[in-house]
């Protein structure tokens, strides 16, 4: 690493730790908002298959969209800020949580169902007792695949004025500040990286957990 | 004649401690089958893969026609080898047709006589070419995939095959007729084939020689006979198994055995005929033909029952029938699952030849010891 | 033939027209009406397809022939490595990469388009060397064991089993690559996304939202057209 980087890292900490913050803090919330969304749309659609044939078609074309032309497309609605990048990050994180909530749900072996059946569960218990803790590493994959997505797409929300470790990019371009661009460079990617590896992590203890 | 010969042929894969074939020595001799048997991971693999340098041995010598297979080009050397594996290997994205014609396709071949060939192969493992060509592997069931992998090993008529498992992966009763096929096949081409197999009793129906093989050496090289007969040492009895008698029954085909006829009739015959025909038998039982000749059914006592001017009205459609390549043991199941106490036995053509009975199968072992 | 992407590709192709036709007959304001004109928009699309289509055939060709180097035996000590290094590589966010170049090789088309097809190569490089690694090894062999020659393996055997992976991994790259070209306006180099960031920065909305609608039906469009060819590459 050349001095001047460091330097930068040195003498901007401050600044570096109130945007890592604000990165993470949006990030953090919108994976969580679409947790809460994306396992609810991923239960609904496993028992109902036409709502299945609407939301994974849909929530697939959502992700083809380009971030910029999300945020933009928003701006109408929500105006520029916080808002707007919070939910553009959401409706990205809504795809891999939904499909592998569908996914994991519907590929729980037929016999472990009728087996809670038979043995007189309601629907509600089977739900809670049986299907999502069966489904719960293929759901914390989606999530993981979502977060270290958002992460990067988060860097483009400072676009629209949401803040985030993409100020020190988009700062660095005017100012053609090459160590600018460097830090923020590297934050983000070792977000992403920190988070992929924590939450295989956590798959993996899951999954030892369940065998 | 002696077409392949393995001279003190040691193979140590890198990293391992042990000898996946240790100091191999066997001559395979020029139109016979060579069977490699031996519980699994004993090497039997490895042994086959090294003649077609797959592998590639650590030491020792393997001669094909008395050239060290290290002389040939592994190209040449294996365009010369026909070569089968259990997963089969057809190519998925390839037509059943273009699967066939690859080695045909390596050789440069014109393509008129490639896709002649193809068809004579396709018809030889009784595949119609009309319907299966153009079709992937994909659309085949799994006995109609090992004919096209030992068609397509057939292809160019290499003198030598390479065989690990090609029944492998199918049901009993189409392994048998694959088996079965294949040695009508092997009668006339005469080639020299090594046979990779883990069950005994394939081994013993299907091998001129047999090479027992235990931790990569070679434990016993024999003909089945005295393979049954004087197994070397307590491994090689215990795989040939305890009920010795049964195992015999792989040893004898339908065809080497003198079969009892019962009376035939034509479909067009009339049932007083056939009344007749069947209360004469000592089986009970009369054989229907078509106009060909062609075994199509029976008439037993209870057919008889049945209301009806003419035989074909009243006979019950042939099944489970046996051919001149079926061994005693296949007819034996046959027989168990059919509950007649007898099987019947037709030629090439479908034309009856007899029906082999229980007693039949005891005097044949009888003889056989 | 798939319904549903001809049905996409049909109607992502309308909404562009009608977009286009919208926004220049109701620019909102002089200062939009600028931007929004036949000309304009034309001149817009042709930069961002340009861009999309140079850095992904530049691509598609190195990484096609990377894939197929680190899969040779003779390399698969690497193949774990560069796939780390994708691994790695794809937690950049693309505008980190356009920045990147941009401090060294200045603003403009031509930076932005090197940028892209470097981030382009990543899904095709990892497709690549997937599709060849996951052909079931029993394959090879058995054209090993019959004696084709290792040019005819890769060309006849391998190559055509990778190609709907391959052509997978092209598609992922192509999105990506439209949506990276929307960002290659912030270091000048025109496209769809110059609608977006004026937009932004003279806070029109019309803009904005037109260059929003359409880099995302263009995004849409490449996309189904990519996988009606995936589709029909599928060995069934
Ligand atoms: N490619 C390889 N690399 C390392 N070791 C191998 C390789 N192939 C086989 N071996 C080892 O060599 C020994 C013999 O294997 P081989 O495949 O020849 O057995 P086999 O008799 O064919 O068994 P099976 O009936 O299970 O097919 C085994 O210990 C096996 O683990
Ligand atoms: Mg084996």
């Amino acid at each position: 690493m050349n001095q001047t980087l460091w330097d930068f890292f040195i003498t901007r900490q401050d600044l570096l730790l109130e945007l890592i913050l604000e990165h993470v803090g949006i990030v953090l919330l919108a994976v969580a908002i679409a947790i809460v969304i994306g396992v609810t749309l991923g239960l609904l659609s496993s028992y109902y298959s036409a709502l299945a044939s609407i939301i994974l078609p849909f929530t697939q074309i959502m992700m083809t969209v380009p971030s910029i032309a999300l945020l933009a497309l928003f701006i109408p609605i929500f105006g520029t800020g916080f808002l707007n990048g919070l939910i553009g990050l959401v409706i990205y994180s809504l795809l891999p949580i939904v499909r592998n909530t569908y996914i994991g749900i519907k590929e729980i072996d037929k016999g472990i169902i009728e087996a809670a059946q038979g043995m007189g569960m309601s629907e509600r218990r089977i739900l809670l007792k049986v299907k999502i803790p069966l489904a719960l590493p293929v759901i914390l994959a989606g999530v993981r695949t979502a977060t270290v997505m958002i992460t990067g797409i988060a860097a483009i929300v400072s676009a629209v004025g949401a803040g985030g470790l993409g100020e020190l990019i988009f700062r660095g371009i005017a100012r053609t500040y090459r160590d600018m661009i460097i830090a923020g460079t590297i934050l983000i990617s070792l977000l992403g990286i920190a988070a992929d590896y924590g939450l295989k992590a956590a798959e993996r203890s899951l999954t030892k957990q369940q065998s | 004649m002696i077409k392949i010969k393995y001279e003190n042929v040691v193979k140590q894969f890198p990293g391992s401690d042990h000898l996946a074939v240790d100091n191999l020595n066997m001559e395979v001799h020029e139109g016979e089958i060579c069977i490699l048997v031996g519980p699994s991971g004993c090497g039997k693999t490895t042994s086959m893969k090294m003649t077609n340098r797959i592998f590639e041995h650590t030491s020792g010598h393997i001669y094909i026609d008395g050239v060290d297979n290290r002389d040939i080009n592994p190209i040449e050397l294996r365009l010369g080898i026909g070569y089968v594996i259990q997963e089969i290997g057809l190519f998925p994205h390839m037509t059943i047709a273009d699967n066939v014609a690859t080695v045909l396709v390596e050789k440069k071949w014109p393509k008129n006589k490639i896709h002649q060939r193809v068809e004579e192969m396709l018809n030889l493992v009784g595949l119609d070419p009309e319907i299966y060509s153009k079709r992937r592997p994909s659309g085949l069931s799994g006995g109609q995939r090992q004919r096209v992998g030992v068609a397509r090993a057939l292809a160019s008529d290499p003198p030598v095959m390479l065989m690990d498992e090609p029944f492998g992966a199918v049901d009993p009763i189409t392994r048998a007729r694959l088996q079965n096929e294949f040695l009508r096949l092997q009668e006339q081409m005469k080639k020299t084939i090594i046979f990779v197999t883990h069950d005994i009793d394939e081994a013993i129906k299907m091998g001129d020689r047999i090479a027992v093989m235990r931790y990569g050496q070679l434990v016993q090289y024999a003909t089945p006979d005295d393979l049954l007969s004087m197994p070397a040492n307590d491994f090689v009895s215990s795989l040939v198994g305890g009920n010795r008698s049964i195992k015999r029954l792989n040893l004898i085909k339908v065809e080497d055995i003198d079969l009892y006829r019962p009376p035939e009739v034509a479909e067009g015959d009339s049932k007083t005929k056939v009344v007749e025909a069947v209360a004469g038998d000592k089986l009970g039982v009369a054989l229907v033909v078509d106009d060909r000749g062609k075994l199509v059914g029976t008439v037993t006592n209870t057919d008889l029952k049945r209301k009806g001017e003419y035989v074909k009205d009243i006979y019950a459609p042939a099944h489970d029938l046996v051919g001149p390549k079926s061994t005693l043991r296949d007819t034996l199941s046959i027989m168990l699952g059919y509950g007649e106490g007898y099987a019947l036995a037709v030629d090439q053509e479908g034309k009856p030849r007899g029906a082999v009975s229980v007693d039949d199968i005891f005097s044949a072992v009888k003889d056989n010891e | 033939m798939n319904r549903r992407n001809l049905i996409w590709i049909i109607v992502s192709f309308l909404l562009s027209v009608a977009t286009i036709f919208y926004f220049v007959n109701y620019p909102g304001g002089k200062m939009a009406a600028r931007l929004l004109n036949f000309e304009t928009i034309t001149k817009a699309y042709q930069q961002h397809i340009l861009m999309v289509f140079v850095a992904s055939a530049a691509a598609i060709i190195v990484s096609v022939s990377l894939g197929i180097l680190i899969t040779r035996p003779f390399f698969s000590k690497w193949a774990s490595i560069v796939d780390n290094i994708v691994n790695i590589a794809q937690t950049i966010p693309s505008l980190a990469i356009l920045a990147l170049f941009f401090t060294y090789l200045g603003r403009g088309f031509s930076t932005a388009i090197f940028a892209l097809w470097l981030y382009a190569l990543l899904p095709i490089l990892r497709n690549t060397s997937a599709g060849i690694q996951n052909i079931s090894p029993g394959i090879i062999e058995s054209a090993r064991g019959m004696g084709m020659s290792n040019l005819h393996i890769l060309t006849r055997i391998e190559l055509p089993l990778a190609l709907p992976v391959i052509m997978g991994g092209i598609r992922t790259s192509v999105v990506i690559t439209v949506g990276a070209a929307a960002l290659a306006s912030f270091i000048g180099a025109g496209g769809l996304g110059d609608l977006i960031v004026t937009g932004l920065s003279v806070s029109r909305n019309t803009l904005v939202v037109a260059g929003g609608i359409l880099s995302a039906l263009l995004a849409i469009f490449l996309d189904q057209v990519l996988d009606l060819i995936e589709d029909s590459l599928r060995i069934r």
